[in-house]
């Protein structure tokens, strides 16, 4: 068996572990290896083809910044780009591409194959163990010593499927499975629920009726993800998506079809994400509602499947078929890949660091859906933090860590270790505490210090540094240019003040759409200024006021948050329901803010708690 | 925080007493005391009382005591507790607390020690703590009712209830930024409206129920107020019974106020009677006056004396408002013949009730109708007099929240002699049906929990302003958090070192 050296080990290619491998790799001296299944693709997109969405988009963004791939490769692939939430306010505005699943693997593996000091092998990895400091990793066709390893195997632990009253053994449609965690590793603590994904079935392209569904265009105006893209610019064709509904006759099939639903004909026994729930949960949980949106979006341009989001489903082929035939539009759908769901083993995050380090095995990363986390974004964001710290760590300097308050990652990654989840994980704006600040627009602002911190320069930094330095600029400029209302410029707009006001204040009128008064004002002095700095302007002077009276809110939570409390006192206090004490048990919170976060906690048990200082 | 092992008496202690319970509360503390309380570590059961004697260091008897012990964590505050129930002789007790602190290095309890431990151990929520010390200060069966409610946990229910509709409006808010693919714009406003209407119902409710001032509710005061010589000591002396002030024709007799305990069906009031509201250039009545006005603009229920013997100073009572207005010396006539008369309602007329207690600042929240009675017959249906139905004397309309009574036809009126009617029960029944009245709208007593409604109430009125301004649903999630801030703050979640600061500093020793 062929042996191999590397300073870092990813196993697992997925949207993780390519991102991992990426960001460890920008260290020139680091050796790099990609170990994966030899049936999948690099950064594959088994469930829905697309990048981004709420809170997703940020993430993107960010990792965009901190020198992640991610966001270059939807942009690459992007054949539609929307802005969601659009009608709620500029911090809620989030990108959300489709992409064409085959070019963006494709890229992934040509960009792999670029990067000199990265090695991808693909075969399965069956073991793994630690000795004097080295890692020593068991594939089926190769051994492989590495300083640090990162796990990045997603749904591959002890993956099950479900495709109605069939299930077999396999991390993916058509995949095999990796051993459990512990067959692999000896001794690492899992999360002792299971958690379960699905996905939607298939359509055939050319048996859907699209006139009779509502279209969704791609949308020119969304700037694209990699800064260093053109800010609108398209590298592929572009398609439409399309809405349609569920109605009583789809819902009926499934609520008949109820004891051949793996879900709740107790087959599968893990948990799924509420908020993402199969049509099978939809139908006999909200029995009264029939409607649903369904959303068929391409899967590329040459593939012949669309993706109908919205009806993820582990019901049998023939009723998945009948039930799709119902919805309007799809009446002579013709599956090509059923819809299954699947089950499989998470680690216990709480084990981790904020490196996403296992405590007890220093060396030894875990990043994305193995973590109980779902979507491509979330994996990718782990995937960075994880890879860079890995390298960090061998290179001997301090960790890339980064805060709640100003990035999503962190966000996660503090809930991610700071909790035993108990259902797949996804990121929501509402997540965050600061969602005013942390938005897409001012992102190169938010990431600079982490980007610089890692030392490394290359184009994403110069194009960070120039940012920020306009940025001070011409917020600078606009808080010292005084103008006179009277001008017809002004007029027109109908902006009246009494005396001479700062563009600032204009900016802050309510009626005023802050990035096309600022886009005219800048045109009319005939001054060219990238669009992306004067969106990230116009809604920072917009939101301060906003921002700093949040702020103040929230620091009355952050002085309570770092009181140290004495869990195990909590849990034998009489007052605390048997439920919140399971939950502060498992996590055995240190700090009243930890406390607040575990989900379920009550407001009864938080008061009973917070009235303890004094 | 610390740990030490605390002692006090528990039971009043300020008169010599049959028995009085003096509790220590630490951790092991048993074998430390085997010397004085001789009863077997071993046998002494949680809960179970015994009978031993009390020795001092020297051996000899102190006193026959019964100990009872509560072993932690299944113990008032989560301690071990050990009571002791001694003879209550002051001196007794306090040779007892010493012989413990001398030789066991017990410490005396700092006021509301044994309760703050309660606290520290999760005994007790915050709130509790406040009911507890309602509870223990009560002086009427309201009090009492809330003191218990809190201490049992369901005026914290109700708070719990107001925090969940607040979350169920930040999750419809929620709902519009990371779920709007499901439910879509119509499902998303549908939410956010009905959340929002029931926030704003609860938020309303509690509200006016913190809006009752509730300083006059704790310990109310009815108080005696008017010109001098209208008989307000008459009436006075009348309700109580007894001779207590000095009353002569002579106006201006009472020139200092003067203050009675009465308990109307088991809760206590306080009666003042004041020096009557003149111009005076003597300057002891000059501060009996002064006085006089501050009990009438405070006092719970404020009864005003006019009497149609002199002319009625308006330009003096014109800032004050009444809950009763009782018309006196009716010796010289009700009849429209009397010049005197009709002027007089003509002058009490426009005495309007501006704020009348126990509202607090919003007009809306008037849960009270002032009455007025003019003038007061005999209560008797037997006797000769027709009695007189209450209030033909309504406020002003343009004055606002308080439905005026039509003004109906006074008469027929007879002459009423204070002295010779028997008032007083009718003026009792009267400020009882008041404060019945008050606590039917469940008002809330702690100042702190109704400063923090009423802050939670202006919190929301913002958040409404904005909705109607700002169409950002970030901003507006955002300005919706300070109206969140503000109920963990009612629920004791943020800044709780303020709350039990005060709590604790109200606490008395022992408790």
């Amino acid at each position: 068996m062929e042996q191999f050296e590397f300073d870092i080990a990813i196993v697992g290619g997925g949207h993780a572990g390519f991102e991992a491998a990426h960001c460890a790799s920008q260290f020139k001296n680091l050796s790099v290896v990609i170990v994966t299944m030899p049936e999948v693709g690099l950064a594959s997109a088994p469930c829905n083809p697309a990048v981004g969405g709420v809170g997703k988009g940020q993430v993107v963004r960010e990792l965009d910044h901190l020198g992640g791939i991610m966001g270059k490769l939807a942009d690459l692939s992007g054949i539609q780009f929307r802005t969601l939430n659009e009608s709620k306010g500029y911090a809620v505005h989030s990108t959300r591409i489709q992409i064409d699943k085959e070019i963006y693997s494709k890229n992934a593996e040509k960009l792999a194959e670029s990067i000199e000091n990265l090695t991808v092998l693909k075969s399965k990895v069956i073991k793994t163990s630690k000795s004097n400091d080295i890692f020593q990793i068991i594939a089926e066709d190769y051994k492989i010593l590495a300083k640090k390893v990162v796990f990045t195997v997603g749904t591959f632990l002890n993956g099950k499927l479900h495709y109605g009253l069939d299930s077999k053994e396999g991390g993916r449609h058509e995949t095999r499975k990796t051993d459990g965690l512990n067959s692999i590793f000896k001794d690492i603590k899992v999360n002792p629920k299971r958690f379960k994904t699905g996905t939607p079935p298939r359509l055939d392209v050319d048996t859907i009726k699209f006139k009779d569904m509502e279209v969704q265009p791609s949308d020119s105006n969304v700037e694209s993800m990699h800064v260093l893209h053109g800010t609108f610019q398209r590298f592929i064709e572009q398609k439409n998506c399309y809405l349609t509904y569920t109605n009583v006759e789809s819902m009926t099939v499934i609520r008949e079809n109820k004891e051949k639903s793996p879900m709740f004909n107790g087959n599968i026994k893990a948990t799924g994400a509420r908020y993402c729930p199969s049509i099978e949960d939809k139908a006999y949980r909200y029995p009264d509602k029939n409607i649903h949106h369904v959303f068929v979006e391409p899967e590329g341009l040459n593939l012949k499947t669309m993706y109908p989001s919205g009806i993820s489903t582990s019901l049998p082929i023939e009723v998945q078929q009948k039930m799709v035939n119902t919805i309007v539009g799809l009446e002579e759908a013709k599956i090509l890949v059923p819809g299954y769901a699947v089950e499989y083993d998470v680690v216990d995050t709480t084990q981790l660091d904020s490196t996403l380090q296992l405590i007890d095995l220093p060396g030894l990363y875990f990043a994305g859906q193995v973590n109980g986390t779902s979507g491509y974004e979330e994996a990718a964001g782990q995937g960075l933090i994880a890879g860079f710290n890995a390298a960090l760590s061998i290179l001997g300097r301090e960790p890339l860590v980064l805060s709640r308050n100003d990035s999503y990652i962190g966000v996660m990654i503090e809930d991610l270790v700071s909790n035993l989840r108990d259902e797949p994980y996804r990121l929501f704006t509402a997540r965050s505490e600061n969602r005013l600040y942390i938005r897409e627009d001012n992102t190169a602002l938010r990431m600079a210090k982490y980007r610089r911190s890692l030392g490394l320069y290359n184009q994403i930094d110069h194009y960070i540094d120039s940012f920020e330095e306009s940025f001070k600029c011409y917020m600078d400029l606009l808080g010292k240019t005084l103008v006179d209302t009277r001008d017809m410029f002004y007029v027109e707009q109908n902006i009246k003040f009494d005396k001479k006001v700062s563009l600032i204040e204009v900016l802050k009128l309510s009626h005023i759409n802050p990035i096309e008064f600022l886009q005219r004002y800048f045109a009319y002095n005939s001054l060219e200024i990238d669009y992306r700095l004067i969106k990230c302007l116009a809604i920072s002077v917009k939101y301060s006021g906003y921002i700093a009276k949040s702020d103040e809110v929230n620091q009355k939570t952050i002085k309570l948050d770092d009181k140290p409390i004495d869990w195990s006192k909590l849990v034998s206090s009489e007052n605390i329901s048997f439920e919140c004490k399971q939950r502060i048990t498992a996590i055995k919170p240190s700090t009243f803010g930890q406390l607040r976060r575990i989900e379920g906690i009550r407001q009864a048990t938080l008061s009973a708690v917070a009235g303890q200082y004094y | 925080m610390n740990n030490d092992t605390i002692i006090a008496c528990s039971s009043g202690n300020s008169a010599n007493v049959a028995i009085s319970i003096i509790r220590i509360s630490g951790n092991e503390f048993l074998k430390s005391i085997k010397n004085f309380i001789p009863v077997d570590e071993n046998k002494l059961k949680s809960r179970k009382a015994f009978f031993t004697k009390l020795y001092d260091i020297d051996g000899s008897v102190v006193d026959e005591v019964v100990v009872v012990y509560f072993k932690g964590p299944n113990s008032y505050n989560g301690e071990d507790i050990l009571e002791i129930s001694c003879h209550g002789n002051k001196l007794n007790v306090q040779k007892i607390i010493s012989i413990f602190i001398e030789n066991c290095s017990f410490r005396l309890a700092n006021p509301g020690e044994f309760t703050e431990r309660a606290l520290r151990n999760g005994k007790m929520n915050a709130s509790q703590v406040e009911g507890l010390d309602l509870l223990l200060n009560a002086n009427n069966i309201f009090s009492l009712k809330q003191g218990y409610s809190l201490l049992s946990g369901e005026l914290q229910d109700d708070f719990l209830k107001l925090h969940q509709v607040y979350m169920n409006h930040k999750s419809a808010i929620e709902l519009g930024f990371d779920f709007l693919d499901d439910i879509g714009e119509d499902g998303f406003n549908e939410n956010f409206n009905t959340s929002l209407k029931e926030l704003e119902n609860l938020v309303n409710k509690l509200n006016k129920r913190a809006s009752i001032s509730t300083n006059g509710l704790i310990e109310p005061e009815i108080v005696l107020f008017g010109p001098p010589n209208a008989g307000k000591s008459t009436l006075f002396n009348q309700i109580l019974g007894s001779n207590r002030a000095i009353v002569s024709p002579q106006a201006g007799t009472t020139r200092d106020y003067i203050s009675e305990g009465i308990s109307i069906k088991n809760n206590a009031f306080k009666i003042i009677d004041t020096a009557g509201i003149r111009f005076s250039n003597d300057s002891i009545e000059s501060q009996g006056i002064e006085l006089s006005k501050n009990f009438a603009q405070k006092a719970f229920f404020k009864i005003l004396l006019v009497d149609t013997s002199t002319e009625f100073d308006y330009e003096s009572f014109k800032n004050f408002n009444y809950d009763l207005c009782l018309i006196t010396h009716s010796k010289y006539g009700y009849d429209g013949s009397n010049a005197n008369f009709n002027k007089l309602l003509n002058d009490i007329g426009p005495i309007e009730p501006k704020s009348i207690a126990p509202i607090g600042p919003k007009k809306e929240n008037c849960p009270i109708e002032p009455k007025h009675i003019a003038p007061i017959g005999p209560k008797k249906e037997d006797g000769p007099i027709e009695p007189k139905s209450t209030a033909p004397i309504g406020p002003k309309k343009e004055n606002g929240p308080i439905e005026p009574k039509s003004i109906a036809p006074i008469g027929p009126i007879h002459s009423v002699d204070l002295l010779q009617t028997d008032i007083g029960d009718i003026v009792l029944d009267l400020v009882l049906e008041k404060f019945e009245s008050v606590l039917d709208f469940d008002p809330i007593l702690i100042e702190r929990h109704s400063h923090k409604i009423n802050k939670i109430y202006l919190n929301l009125q913002n958040y409404l302003h904005t909705l109607r301004d700002i169409d950002d649903l970030a901003i507006i999630a955002s300005e919706f958090n300070s109206v969140g801030v503000c109920i963990s703050e009612l629920i004791g979640i943020v800044s709780p070192d303020d709350i039990l600061g005060n709590i604790f500093n109200s606490f008395c020793i022992g408790k």
